[in-house]
C-alpha cells in the first residue's frame, strides 16, 4: 500500500512510530517506506518533533543545592587539568627528550626521501612538462574569456545543496550578490502539503536562524535577498511550516527538512 | 535565551544562570524517567556538564533552548536506565513513588509555560483533555521508551486495557495537537 497517498493513515502511523508505540512488522513497514518516500520522513520528523515537547512539559522539582556544588567543582577541575596539559606540552617542547628528538630525526628522514622522491619524477619529466605548460596558457585564455561572459551572465558566488537525513540532496540553493537573487531549485520528489509553506534559513555562527523567505510550491523559487544576509554564513536550511511561513524572529516552528553547508565559489 | 551561546564560548557565569532558570525543570524531568531522587540527581550533573561541552553544537539542532536540553536530559537518562538493566539492576521503582515526589502534576499553571515552546503549550494543552490514567500512560510511553508490555507491567494492569488506552489517547492527542501545530 502506498502511504503517501493516505494522509490521515501515514499521520497516525508516523505519530505512533516517533512516540514508540509502533512495534514488530508496523515497525518495520514503516521505516521501509521512510527509506522510500521522503513524505514519510517528512511526517515522522514532523512527529518526532512534536512528541519531544513532552520533555518540557513535566512538572518542575527543585534539585537539592548540592548538585550544582558537584558541577561547579567537576567544572573546576576539568578546567585545571586542562591548563596542567598546556603546560606540561609547553615544558616538553623546551627539552625535548632523547626519544622525541629521535622521532623527529626519523620524520625528517622520511620528509627528505620524499622530496628526493618528487625530484626524479620532475627531471623525468620534463619533456611533458613543457607540453603541460602550453596547455596552461590556453586554458587561461580560455578562462579568461569564460569570465567576460560571466560578467553578463547571473554570478553565481554561493551554493548550497540542502539534504534530508539520509544525505538525499533535495534542494540546489544557488546565491548571485550582483543580482540579489536566491533561486531555490527541487531535486527530489518532495511535496509539502497544502496547508504546508517550505522556510529557508540562514544558520549563522552565533545567534539564531533568520528566515530568508518562503518558498512557493513551484519547482523553481526565487526569492530576493541582500549580500549581508548570507555573507559568512555556514549553513542554510529548510523548516516545514505552516501555510506562508513564520516571523523570522519566532525562529523555526516545524521539523527541519533540509540542511546542508553554503559554499563561497571564489572564481 | 542566548545563554546557551555564552556557554559554549565558556563562559561559567552564564552556565550557573543556565542552571538557574531551568534546573528544577530538567530535574522534574529526569524525576519522572527515573523515578529515583538519587539517580535524578547523577543524571542532572552530568547533562549540565554535557551542555558545558557541547553548547556550541545546540545551534545546528535548530531547536528551542529548552527542548534541546530536554533532549539530552531523557537521552542521558534513558542511557542511565540501559545501563543499570544490563548490570541487572532491576529498576523495581514503582510509579506511584515518581507521583508522590512529582506534586501538583496536574495543576501545572501557564506561567510555568512561559518559557516553553510553542509546542510544547500545545502539548500540555492537549494533555490536560486526557484522563489522568491515560495521560500517564502516553507520557510514560515516550519518556521511558516502554513497549506495550513494559508499561502493564510496571503500571500493573492487563495488557489490553494499556493497549486500548495507548490507542485511544495517542489518536485523541493526535488530533488535538494537528489543530495546533
Amino acid at each position: 500500500m502506498n502511504l503517501t497517498r493516505n494522509p490521515e493513515l501515514l499521520d497516525r502511523l508516523a505519530a505512533s512510530y516517533s512516540l514508540g508505540t509502533l512495534h514488530g512488522g508496523a515497525r518495520r513497514r514503516f521505516e521501509q517506506m521512510a527509506r522510500e518516500y521522503p513524505q514519510v520522513r517528512a511526517a515522522a520528523l514532523l512527529w518526532q518533533g512534536r512528541w519531544s515537547a513532552f520533555s518540557e512539559v513535566q512538572a518542575p522539582v527543585q534539585p537539592d543545592p548540592v548538585v550544582w556544588t558537584r558541577i561547579a567543582n567537576l567544572l573546576q577541575a576539568e578546567g585545571s587539568s586542562a591548563r596542567l596539559a598546556r603546560q606540561r606540552e609547553a615544558d616538553t617542547s623546551k627539552s625535548p627528550a632523547g626519544a622525541l628528538a629521535w622521532w623527529r630525526g626519523l620524520a625528517l628522514a622520511g620528509g627528505l626521501a620524499t622530496v628526493a622522491t618528487i625530484s626524479v619524477g620532475l627531471w623525468s619529466h620534463q619533456e611533458l612538462r613543457e607540453n603541460t605548460q602550453q596547455k596552461v596558457s590556453v586554458l587561461q585564455n580560455q578562462l579568461q574569456m569564460a569570465q567576460a561572459d560571466l560578467q553578463a551572465a547571473p554570478q553565481i558566488q554561493y551554493v548550497a545543496v540542502l539534504a534530508d537525513g539520509k544525505a538525499d540532496a533535495s534542494m540546489l540553493v544557488t546565491f548571485d550578490p550582483q543580482h540579489q537573487q536566491l533561486v531555490l531549485q527541487r531535486v527530489s520528489g518532495f511535496k509539502e502539503a497544502e496547508n504546508k509553506s517550505l522556510q529557508l534559513w540562514a544558520l549563522p555562527h552565533q545567534g539564531a536562524p533568520r528566515s530568508l523567505g518562503v518558498m512557493g510550491d513551484g519547482k523553481l523559487e526565487q526569492l530576493t535577498a541582500q549580500e549581508t544576509d548570507v555573507k559568512a554564513i555556514p549553513a542554510l536550511a529548510i523548516s516545514l511550516e505552516p501555510k506562508g511561513g513564520v516571523p523570522s524572529s519566532t525562529g523555526p516552528t516545524g521539523p527541519v527538512l533540509f540542511k546542508g553547508a553554503l559554499i563561497r565559489r571564489d572564481l | 535565551m542566548d545563554l546557551l551561546d555564552r556557554v559554549a564560548t565558556r563562559d561559567e557565569v552564564a552556565l550557573k544562570l543556565l542552571y538557574d532558570q531551568t534546573a528544577s525543570r530538567l530535574y522534574g524531568l529526569a524525576l519522572r524517567i527515573l523515578g529515583n531522587k538519587e539517580w535524578a540527581e547523577d543524571v542532572l550533573q552530568e547533562s549540565f556538564l554535557g551542555i558545558w561541552r557541547s553548547a556550541g553544537t545546540y545551534r545546528d539542532s535548530l531547536s528551542p533552548p529548552m527542548a534541546w536540553m530536554g533532549m539530552l536530559v531523557r537521552s542521558r537518562a534513558l542511557d542511565f536506565l540501559r545501563r543499570r538493566k544490563a548490570e541487572r539492576l532491576h529498576l523495581n521503582t514503582p510509579i506511584e513513588d515518581v507521583d508522590a515526589l512529582v506534586q501538583d502534576k496536574d495543576t501545572q499553571g501557564p506561567m510555568q509555560l512561559v518559557e516553553a515552546s510553542e509546542q510544547a503549550a500545545a502539548l500540555h494543552q492537549c494533555l490536560q483533555r486526557l484522563e489522568p490514567p491515560q495521560r500517564q500512560v502516553v507520557s510514560l510511553a515516550y519518556l521511558r521508551d516502554l513497549s506495550h508490555t513494559e508499561l502493564a507491567s510496571s503500571l500493573k494492569l492487563p495488557l489490553g486495557t494499556v493497549k486500548t488506552w495507548v490507542r485511544r489517547s495517542l489518536e485523541q492527542l493526535r488530533k488535538c495537537m494537528a489543530r495546533h501545530v
